[in-house]
């Protein structure tokens, strides 16, 4: 250890000085001369079309002496029209005044967040992000106004988590807005929300959201930390974090959760978990991720509790089905014959007689035959959709069977475990679910349920290895956290989750005493109040 | 010594799921006959004195494990020689139960599979398992735990519905006196499969509440004592004396009885797959045990590296002991219990006891 | 490094997993799914075991265009050997394909060898293999050759072992002068010095030569026929004696085997003029030792309807039925007695007097065990005490009366 962890140490300080010697770098200062400033801006940009500079006079000098710079398309143009240019060009101020540049600032813009900038940098960074640069001939620094705009999607309802209960809008491609749909919902100061660029390149925002006092403070200097030890030229989307940041590169199951929906990141901050929102995608990254919440959906928390509970187990049995079912097929088929009934075995028997494959190589076209199927459904234009759906039911579900190529049985098995995997309601999970199943296939096709039941084990020796910011993945399951079993498989009503989860959040009471439901004491079959009113009717 | 952490409910898990595992599958204490049941109980009694031995001594040393306090209490070298002397039946233990294993499979399932490829596969889970760690093994074990439970409850359900069990089976109690039944405690159950919680002392010092560990380890142990005494109890309900005593696995056999609504029969795979995994915890424990000590003496500081050699040498230990089946159940039976068990789980660990007992009078008793 | 050991023991794996060649595999199209298996013994003294194989391509009609049940369900391979072991492995010079035996749920012996030789030397084969049950149910051809019951076919259920088993089945539910029993139930009850076993017989009526044919299931009244027979009474694991109706039905009040039954009763002096329909009893057998010997008591508890008059009788009145009850005790008092009078005849216990002493009085029974068929069991006292009670008389009280 003592050799191999040295140099790594000596490595990490190597990249301490660097990056600290980058930080230092002095960045260029701004010239005092506004044609100086403007040709350096072309000359940065490259004369780019959409980077618009607008030279204005003010003060009484012949020439411009201002000139307002913005990037067409991601800034307000209305605002910049309206409270920036309009403004600037209606103010005279009277000679021997104070100088233009703190007129400017103090009197002119009509905008809410105005900064000064002394450096390139930072004006190429907020210009690059959307906010309009006043520039002042004489001066070395310049003012940047918050214009930010330009066409959004609008909010519309999230496609990948659809629910019949519950709220209707989903996240968007605009940081801004994702966060606002957040905090509408918590409105609380203890809401934080850091932001920092990620992105050598693409520079893109990227905020961390959480609840002061409800988050663990460890889980979220973890959070940051990992977040900032990334280097990358660009992050297109929060999958690139995801990868950048995850406890375990090697598995096929998400130790993040990501969501569309801002209820669930709410309900997520709520139990004390942080948030990870990149600009430029709906999708938010949640953390720490436990197995049993991929088999959550909010709708859960709206309807009825029972019904939720019921709901859940079925779920895990989904993701058992999908996982399991063809593999069992094939050890029932091939190993373990004695199983089943006498008369199903019969049949299944009859079925196969005509199948020149052996169970697994059957197995194996269905499967593969149907993820083609669906990676096409997938790809393909919504026209063309249905068009795929015909040929694959007519081709599969109907020619092979009857060209003798594969049983119905299979067919039947196929079709069970293609809608179990479509049943799970987080994606990342089912997806993982696709895989697994063909290395539970092969187990069964040489070792029949002793493979199977030693996938089992591994799978679950994994899965209990597995963390998720320091969390162990199957929280509160393995470790068992009784107090917080109320929200795993089971879903209790409201009143009776009393606790936050335990690991990964401080305040852990979250639902007042005695708050289950008291309506009013009935006399016998009579309600005392129902009672007035039926004499009120008479 | 890893940096770990076993809660209470994780070693009341691993106790049970270790005591049911290959003991649930043999005829456990059927020279008793008809009590076996009986002699199962007062094995369990006899577990429990032990489990107390060994937490007492835990007490004395909270922070080390045995091989570490044998060279306190003997001094450096013997306490070595002990430790590895511990080392070796903890292998042999893991080998001999692996073997049990992969005999079970091979006569009722995978008739033409050889040994190796049986006993490897499984070899191979648990060393990926025990190189993940004691606290990892101890997830996966309340993982299974409850599905194991739920198993088993289903199987009695079962049972009971098809109305295969006759209690007549298990008349006349006591037939011939306590004597054979005491003689099977002494000659059997108390070494196995209760002699064998000595593993624990190796995991004693992860639990983070010291103070209950003996409660829920004593509830442990009576409850898997419960288990197998009615486990054997329905066997011989179901079987009688004759075949149960005869049968190489009871419990198949009694599993394989069940017929119920024309549907629910040929259960046998269930039984499988509850034995892979008890015996997957029974090896894993065994084996971890073994290479945590060895990692302690040896001071490695990667005990999970020894994972993949030791496991290798008990993989090749559970192929080579015995040539036949019977071969291997008269070792066990009639070497290993007779004059290796009484030595190593009962007498140096009270021996141990009192050496530490005598040590620790002068300075102070423990909390 | 963590890395490599993981890759290793990927490799590892995968090689297992692919070199292995699947050992125990056995695709279904490569087994000869056996239903049935009879034992008999040729002129040799070799044994000869026939074997009926599920064809299922014929069994599940319907499939794919109605193609299939053209030819038989089932189809047959005898082999020879001197062990059923051997005579198993020798039919594979006859089929394409590897028996498999764990849907045998029908052994048939023939009753030569059951009369010959100890039933329990076949038995051992089956009880060690891994893939016969233990639940399988052990028939004996009554009057006829194992093969013969194996070979015929059936018509509703298009398996005949299957309808063997079910009729047997049926018949010990709702009429009761035959039991099934399984391997293991054979076995404990040979084992055990206290009981002695019974098992049924199985018989074939007609021609055999036309009742393997496929028009034997295409009549509405088959040439040949597969029924249940008698009872056989076993000692020391030969069959001694065939037991049969209100004697067999005695027994199998006394093994507690019987649900449901039809008893006729005598009234005013005619014979079977009321049906009883028996639908639950329970019978308890309790021994104990009374001046030196073993004195049985036996408990039996009815419940049931009434089926059937043919004499006008008040069925309202309870005194009447009070007295009928007691009729229909005496009937079923004299069944009991008749099946242990010939049980104690030929000396075999299938009741289990013996296991009830065992349980009460261990140390006697250590002395008379060994010689517990021969000299104590015929001498036995029994008090058979019946409560039979008729809760009904179905949708109708009193029977209707001849206009005269």
């Amino acid at each position: 250890m003592s050799l191999f962890s040295l140099s790594k140490k000596i490595k990490k300080l190597k990249q301490l000085k660097k990056q600290a010697q980058q930080n230092q770098q002095p960045s260029k200062a701004i010239p005092s001369s506004l044609l100086d400033q403007i040709n350096s801006i072309k000359e940065k940009t490259g004369n780019s079309i959409d980077v618009v500079i607008r030279k204005l006079q003010l003060g009484d000098s012949k020439g411009p002496d201002t000139a307002v710079v913005f990037v067409e398309g991601i800034s307000d143009s209305k605002a910049i029209n309206d409270f920036l240019i309009e403004s600037i060009m209606n103010n005279h101020p009277s000679p021997n005044s104070r100088p233009i540049y703190d007129i400017l600032f103090e009197k002119v813009v009509a905008l809410g967040d105005v900064k000064e900038i002394k450096d390139w940098d930072n004006l190429y960074l907020s210009l690059m992000s959307g906010e309009s640069i006043i520039l002042v001939d004489g001066e070395k620094r310049a003012l940047s106004a918050s214009t930010r705009g330009g066409e959004q999607r609008s909010i519309e309802e999230p496609g990948s988590q659809v629910t019949v209960r519950g709220p209707r809008d989903g996240f968007t491609e605009s940081i801004r807005t994702n966060t606002a749909l957040i905090r509408r919902r918590i409105q609380n100061p203890d809401l934080w929300l850091e932001n920092m660029k990620i992105g050598s390149v693409t520079k893109t925002d990227v905020s961390i959201m959480y609840i002061k006092g409800i988050a663990k403070d460890e889980i979220v200097e973890e959070v940051r930390n990992r977040l900032k030890r990334i280097e990358i030229d660009s992050i297109l989307e929060s999958g690139y974090i995801e990868q950048l940041i995850e406890d375990q590169a090697f598995t096929t199951f998400p130790t993040l959760y990501h969501t569309e929906r801002p209820d669930m990141v709410a309900g997520n901050l709520l139990e004390g978990r942080v948030a990870i929102i990149v600009n430029g995608t709906p999708f938010v990254l949640i953390a720490p991720a436990v197995f049993i919440q991929f088999f959550q959906s909010v709708e859960d928390y709206y309807g009825r509790a029972d019904i939720a509970t019921a709901l859940r187990f079925l779920r895990i049995l989904i993701f058992f089905i999908s996982i399991i079912a063809p593999a069992a097929y094939i050890a029932v088929t091939t190993f373990h014959q004695e199983m089943i009934p006498t008369q199903l075995l019969v049949a299944i028997a009859a079925q196969r007689e005509a199948v020149p494959f052996p169970a697994l190589v059957e197995a194996l076209i269905m499967e593969v035959a149907f993820e083609i199927l669906r990676e096409a459904g997938i790809r393909m234009p919504r026209a063309v959709g249905s068009a795929i759906s015909i040929v694959g039911a007519l081709v599969i579900g109907q020619a092979a069977v009857q060209a003798g190529i594969v049983s119905p049985a299979m067919v039947i098995i196929v079709a069970i475990t293609a809608i179990a995997n479509f049943a799970t309601p987080a994606f990342a999970v089912a997806i993982s679910a696709r895989l697994i199943r063909f290395g539970f296939m092969f187990a069964a096709a040489t070792f029949g349920f002793y493979g199977i039941i030693l996938g089992v084990i591994i799978l679950a020796v994994h899965l209990c290895s597995l963390r998720s910011f320091g969390v162990p993945y199957l929280t509160p399951i393995a470790p068992l956290i009784p107090a917080n079993l109320g929200d795993t498989i089971v879903r209790l009503p409201m009143w009776a989750q009393k606790k936050r989860p335990r690991l990964f959040s401080n305040k852990e009471t979250r639902v007042g005493d005695n708050q289950k439901p008291q309506p009013p004491e009935g006399r016998g079959m009579v309600n005392d109040t129902l009672e007035k009113g039926d004499q009120d009717e008479q | 010594m890893e940096k770990a952490n076993i809660s209470l409910y994780q070693l009341f898990v691993l106790i049970l799921l270790f005591e049911l595992g290959s003991a649930i599958l043999v005829p456990l204490a059927s020279d008793a006959k008809q009590d076996a049941w009986l002699a199962i109980l007062f094995g369990m009694a006899g577990g429990l004195f032990l489990f107390w031995v060994h937490y007492r001594l835990f007490l004395y040393y909270p922070e080390l494990v045995p091989p570490q306090y044998m060279q306190k209490l003997l001094g450096k070298i013997a306490g070595t020689l002990l430790a590895f002397c511990y080392i070796i039946l903890f292998m042999y233990s893991a080998a001999r139960v692996l073997r049990d294993f992969g005999e079970m499979l091979l006569t009722f399932a995978y008739l033409e599979t050889p040994l190796f490829i049986v006993n490897a596969l499984l070899m191979l889970v648990i060393i990926y398992a025990v190189s993940k760690g004691i606290e990892v093994v101890a997830r996966t074990g309340e993982l299974f735990f409850l599905f194991i439970y739920f198993l088993a409850i289903t199987g009695f359900i079962l049972i009971l519905f098809s109305g295969l069990i006759d209690v007549n089976n298990l008349k006349p109690i006591l037939e011939r006196g306590i004597l054979p039944v005491v003689r099977v405690f002494y000659t059997q159950t108390l070494y196995f499969p209760f002699g064998e919680i000595i593993v624990f002392s190796m995991i004693f010092p992860y639990i983070a509440n010291k103070k209950k560990a003996k409660k829920v380890g004593l509830f442990a142990i009576g409850l898997s004592g419960i288990n197998l005494a009615i486990t054997m109890a329905i066997n011989i309900g179901v079987l009688g004396v004759d075949l149960t005593a005869r049968s190489q696995f009871p419990l198949l056999s009694t599993i394989q009885g069940i017929q119920v609504a024309e549907f629910l029969e040929r259960l046998d795979v269930f039984f499988m797959i509850s034995t892979v995994i008890c015996i997957f915890f029974k090896v894993s424990i065994y084996f971890y045990a073994a290479v945590a000590s060895t990692a302690v003496i040896f001071k490695i500081k990667e005990p999970s590296r020894l994972t993949y050699p030791m496991g290798m040498v008990i993989l090749f230990m559970s192929v080579t002991i015995a040539s036949s089946y019977a071969e291997h159940l008269k070792e066990g039976l009639e070497f290993v219990t007779r004059y290796v068990h009484p030595f190593f789980l009962i007498l140096i660990p009270t021996l141990l006891l009192g050496i530490a007992f005598l040590k620790n009078r002068k300075k102070k008793s423990p909390q | 490094m963590n890395n490599k050991r993981i890759l290793f023991i990927l490799v590892f794996f995968v090689s297992t997993l692919l070199l292995s060649g699947c050992w125990s595999k056995k695709e279904l199209t490569d087994l000869a799914i056996v239903a049935a298996l009879g034992i008999d013994k040729n002129e040799q003294g070799r044994y000869v075991g026939t074997m009926q194989i599920i064809n299922p391509g014929n069994v599940t009609s319907g499939m794919q265009g109605g193609g299939g049940s053209q030819g038989p369900p089932i189809s047959i391979v005898t082999g020879s050997g001197d062990s059923i072991v051997e005579l198993s492995r020798s039919t594979s010079r006859k089929l394409s394909r590897r028996l498999y035996y764990a849907h045998t749920n029908l052994i048939v012996i023939s009753e030569e060898i059951a009369k010959e030789e100890s039933i329990s030397t076949i038995l051992d084969p089956l009880e060690r293999d891994a893939q016969f049950r233990s639940t399988a149910i052990i028939v004996i051809a009554q009057g006829s050759k194992a093969s013969d019951i194996v070979k015929v076919l059936t018509a509703i259920d298009k398996i005949p072992s299957n309808k063997v088993i079910k009729t047997l089945k049926i018949t010990e539910k709702i009429w009761g002068e035959n039991i099934a029993v399984s391997i293991q139930d054979a076995i404990k009850m040979i084992v055990s010095p206290g009981k002695e076993l019974a098992v049924s017989g199985f018989r074939v009526n007609g021609d055999v030569d036309k009742g393997i044919t496929m028009e034997n299931t295409q009549q509405t009244e088959p040439a040949s026929l597969l029924f249940a027979g008698s009872l056989g009474i076993f000692k020391n694991g030969k069959l001694i004696q065939w037991v049969d109706g209100e004697t067999a039905r005695g027994s199998v009040f006394l093994l507690d085997k019987l649900n449901a039954s039809a008893i006729g009763v005598e009234w005013e002096g005619k014979d079977e003029a009321i049906s009883y329909e028996l639908i639950r009893q329970k019978t308890k057998v309790s021994a104990k030792m009374e001046k030196g010997k073993p004195r049985v008591s036996i408990e039996v508890q009815a419940e049931g309807n009434i089926g059937e008059t043919k004499v006008p009788i008040d069925l309202n009145n309870p005194h009447l039925l009070l007295k009928l009850e007691k009729e229909i005790e005496k009937e079923i008092k004299k069944e009991i007695t008749m099946a242990i009078k010939i049980a104690q005849k030929s000396k075999s216990d299938i009741f289990g007097f013996g296991e009830a002493l065992h349980r009460t009085n261990p140390k006697e029974w250590g002395k008379m065990a060994s010689k517990w068929n021969d000299v104590y069991f015929p001498e036995v006292k029994t008090d058979i005490v019946v409560d039979a009670f008729i809760r009904r008389t179905g949708l109708r009280n009193n029977p209707h009366q001849v206009n005269q």
